[in-house]
């Protein structure tokens, strides 16, 4: 096959691109269903309603319960991880726990934490730090598991004592794992995210959404989504940013990007 | 020459005295209860300040006896005593030193801070950067401390290994396979490198145990050759090498000494090979 | 043998310290009187055996399976194809690009207002759903899968004057199965998780309806039971698929896989 130049490339994927929100304006045109309404529409829509204030709160709520989920889940999930990978007693002790919670369908604990915590804010931020913390915890266990035997007979011989051991070796040797698993948490954060505001009162993104949809604005319930595509999509690049330079010693030694 | 588990005090041997500073005894692994011996029957003593090789094919248990020698691994029978003290922990006397470098040296810390590791506590910071630095010059790395491990070529690397075992002056070096992940013309450059961190380089005499499974190099560097036998490992032969120093690797490898000793340790292994080969009721 | 071997994987300690866990939780939910909220075992056990026993339960589990299986097989049938052909060709990974990583981002979970107004309730929706969700990491699997096949194999291939479908099948393919693989683990946890959502918040049937009914009649014992099935049916579709996948493994022999 004839290898493209760069731009070409590039030009190449937003013409198809442009080319498929062609044929969707054309295709929803002559339906003419409501419920499908056109790229334009949809378009118009978005930039009429994204800068109001009923939207950017709304987002505003998602991001800050996405952000204290985050953080909570990630510290239960890089702690457990380190105490998992560890300590083999523990790991044996905790194993089957962590594979049945992890395999939990996290909608499945929506009915408890409701129950116990209510609908606000603290049921949403648990489950999202429910989501968040099984993908680091199994990252965080498999970076410390992976660590080099040289590692840690060097460690050994260095007499690096237990607790400094976790902090000096196993942490930074596991960090790009950790970082890995950080990022999946991101995404499944967000889709908890939604998930916890179709359930509880108080606002977000997701609640908007399925409130435009009950209220017929088919054109501003897709925007919503389109617009949480394009979240997805900027918290990823910008972790990624932020991975690249605290990971900088990673890459060079890799040679390459991870994950 | 009777062991006793004795209780007698540290004696600092580079005063000089006759004492081996390691004396190994009976040593003896088995990794299972049922499965087969690693070692057996082990026993060898290293003097102060002697360079000491150990050859032996591979699975002849060189590893084991160095990790059983410096204390990441406790043996199955026999003891292995350093200053007359079993050796039951890693003792802080000692160093090792891996082949595998990529996956000894931290990779998350520059080059100086990886040498400055050891010496963690008790000082302060710019005594430690000192020093570290002090060890780096004297492996002939210059420039190269703000540098991540990763950035310099393997030969480089090792160095950095080596003056991280030597940042907080170990009485007793180990080494393992050093060389084996270098190219040819690196080796050369390393074995020359250990030939001066053995002679000296710092007002006192570094005691080196140095595992290979390249007989030239043990005969070029060691002053004396233990050769070992696989299936257990056990002490097939132990050879002097009577080489004089300084030595160079083009006068001492071509000189008809050299040759002599090295036919010798040749001749001792293809011994044994015939031996284990033969009948097996001789073992 | 299958049995035995089973036998020297289980880890005993685990399971004992989940039965201590369960006995605390037992005496805590009794002594701190949380029974308003959280069901103790000895109610939930045994709603879980009735609900077995009279096929409540084991009828919404059964819904759900059916749901979940289509909508991962619709995704399989969908993913696989579509992820050779956009691998195995420059110009369509060129082209898709853009459409994809733009369609990719957007949570499944999000696009169920919309498949409900297409849709309704039914089966149909939820299938279609899980679909959506499961479709990704296959096809970004099986692309990466693809594309990162060994090019000594292709040359051989082509060498030995094989077709180009003949290559494609007989090279690539079994090449890129360990990668289609992950990703058909992957996808099947977030198809399970994608499913029950539905089924709890537009669904008629399945586990996640019954789970959302018995909460709304305040039936403790009942939705703490489906709670507890659905976390053993997420905890068997990862064993099951994880001992696939490594079946697949060991048969392509391939061992340089990354486990995300």
């Amino acid at each position: 096959m004839r290898a493209l130049g760069d731009i070409w490339r590039v030009l190449l994927g937003v013409g198809v691109f442009v080319g498929a929100l062609l044929v969707w304006e054309i295709w929803a045109g002559a339906e003419e269903s409501f419920l499908v309404p056109e790229a334009s529409e949809v378009l118009t829509r978005a930039w009429e309603s994204w800068p109001t204030s009923e939207f950017l709160t709304a987002v505003a709520g998602s991001l800050k319960r996405l952000a204290a989920g985050f953080v909570i889940g990630a510290a239960i999930g890089i702690t457990l991880g380190l105490v998992m990978g560890t300590s083999r007693a523990t790991r044996q002790a905790l194993d089957p726990l962590v594979e049945l919670a992890r395999a939990t369908p996290p909608i499945a604990i929506v009915p408890a934490l409701v129950l116990t915590l209510g609908f606000g804010d603290s049921m949403r931020i648990a489950l999202i730090a429910f989501g968040v913390c099984f993908p680091v915890l199994v990252n965080t266990l498999e970076g410390v598991r992976a660590v080099s035997p040289e590692a840690r007979d060097t460690a050994s011989m260095l007499h690096v004592g237990r607790v400094e051991r976790v902090f000096r070796i196993y942490l930074p040797a596991a960090l790009p794992s950790i970082f890995a698993g950080l990022r999946i948490a991101l995404s499944i954060g967000l889709v908890m995210v939604v998930i916890s505001e179709f359930a509880g009162e108080g606002g977000g993104l997701g609640h908007y959404i399925l409130d435009q949809q009950g209220q017929f604005a088919y054109p501003e319930m897709y925007a919503g989504i389109l617009f949480l595509g394009l979240l997805g999509y900027g918290l990823n690049v910008l972790f990624r940013l932020f991975e690249r330079r605290v990971l900088a010693w990673h890459y060079g030694a890799t040679g390459e990007r991870n994950g | 020459m009777s062991e006793t588990a004795d209780h007698a005090q540290a004696v600092d041997s580079s005063a000089g005295t006759a004492e081996p500073v390691l004396r190994v005894s009976a040593l003896g692994k088995r990794y299972s209860p049922q499965g087969h011996a690693a070692l057996a029957g082990v026993t060898f003593d290293v003097e102060d300040g002697e360079l000491l090789a150990l050859v032996g094919p591979s699975g002849c248990g060189k590893t084991t006896l160095l990790r059983l020698l410096c204390g990441l691994m406790l043996p199955s029978e026999g003891t292995v005593l350093l200053h007359g003290r079993p050796v039951v922990r890693p003792p802080r006397e000692a160093a090792l030193v891996f082949q595998d470098y990529s996956r000894s040296l931290f990779p998350w810390l520059t080059v100086l801070r990886n040498v400055m590791f050891p010496l963690r506590r008790g000082h302060s910071r710019a005594w430690k950067i000192d020093r570290a630095e002090a060890v780096l010059k004297e492996m002939g790395l210059h420039g190269v401390a703000r540098k991540y491990p990763w950035e310099l070529s393997g030969g480089m690397q090792q160095r950095v290994a080596i003056a991280r075992a030597l940042v907080s002056r170990p009485e007793i070096l180990l080494l393992d396979e050093p060389f084996a992940s270098v190219d040819a013309l690196t080796r050369a450059e390393l074995q020359d490198v250990l030939l001066r961190v053995h002679r000296d380089v710092e007002g006192r005499r570094v005691t080196i145990v140095h595992v290979t499974h390249d007989i030239d190099e043990a005969v070029y560097l060691a002053d004396r050759v233990l050769v070992l036998s696989p299936s257990p490992g056990r002490v097939a032969g132990s050879v002097e090498v009577g080489l004089p120093r300084p030595r160079t690797q083009t006068a001492t490898r071509s000189s008809t000494h050299f040759l002599e000793v090295r036919n010798a340790i040749h001749d001792v292994i293809s011994t044994r090979r015939s031996t284990i080969a033969g009948t097996s009721d001789k073992e | 043998m299958h049995a035995r071997r089973l036998f020297q994987r289980v880890n005993v300690t685990g399971w004992l310290f989940v039965g201590l866990v369960v006995l605390l939780a037992e005496l805590a939910i009794q002594v701190f009187e949380l029974t308003d909220s959280v069901s103790p075992p000895s109610e939930t056990l045994p709603a879980l055996g009735e609900g077995i026993a009279s096929g409540e339960l084991s009828g919404a589990l059964r819904i759900t399976l059916g749901t979940y299986a289509g909508g991962l097989v619709l995704a399989i049938v969908v993913g696989v194809p579509v992820g050779v052909l956009i691998g195995s060709s420059r110009l369509l990974l060129d082209a898709t690009f853009v459409v994809l990583e733009f369609l990719r981002p957007i949570p499944a979970v999000a696009l169920i207002p919309l498949a409900f107004l297409f849709f309704g309730t039914g089966s149909e929706m939820r299938r279609y759903i899980v679909a959506y969700a499961a479709v990704w990491p296959i096809l970004v699997n099986t692309l990466y899968g693809v594309r990162g096949s060994d090019r000594i194999l292709h040359e051989v291939a082509l060498a030995s004057g094989v077709s180009r479908f003949g290559r494609l099948v007989r090279v690539t393919l079994p090449a890129a199965l360990p990668s289609i693989a992950t990703g058909i683990r992957v996808s099947a946890s977030i198809g399970l998780l994608v499913a029950v959502t539905a089924e709890f918040f537009f669904g008629s049937g399945g586990i996640g309806a019954y789970m959302q009914r018995q909460q709304l009649a305040f039936k403790l014992p009942e939705m703490y039971a489906a709670v507890l099935l659905t976390a053993l049916l997420g905890y068997t579709v990862n064993v099951v698929v994880r001992l696939a996948e490594r079946r697949v493994i060991r048969w392509t022999g391939e061992e340089r896989v990354n486990w995300p």
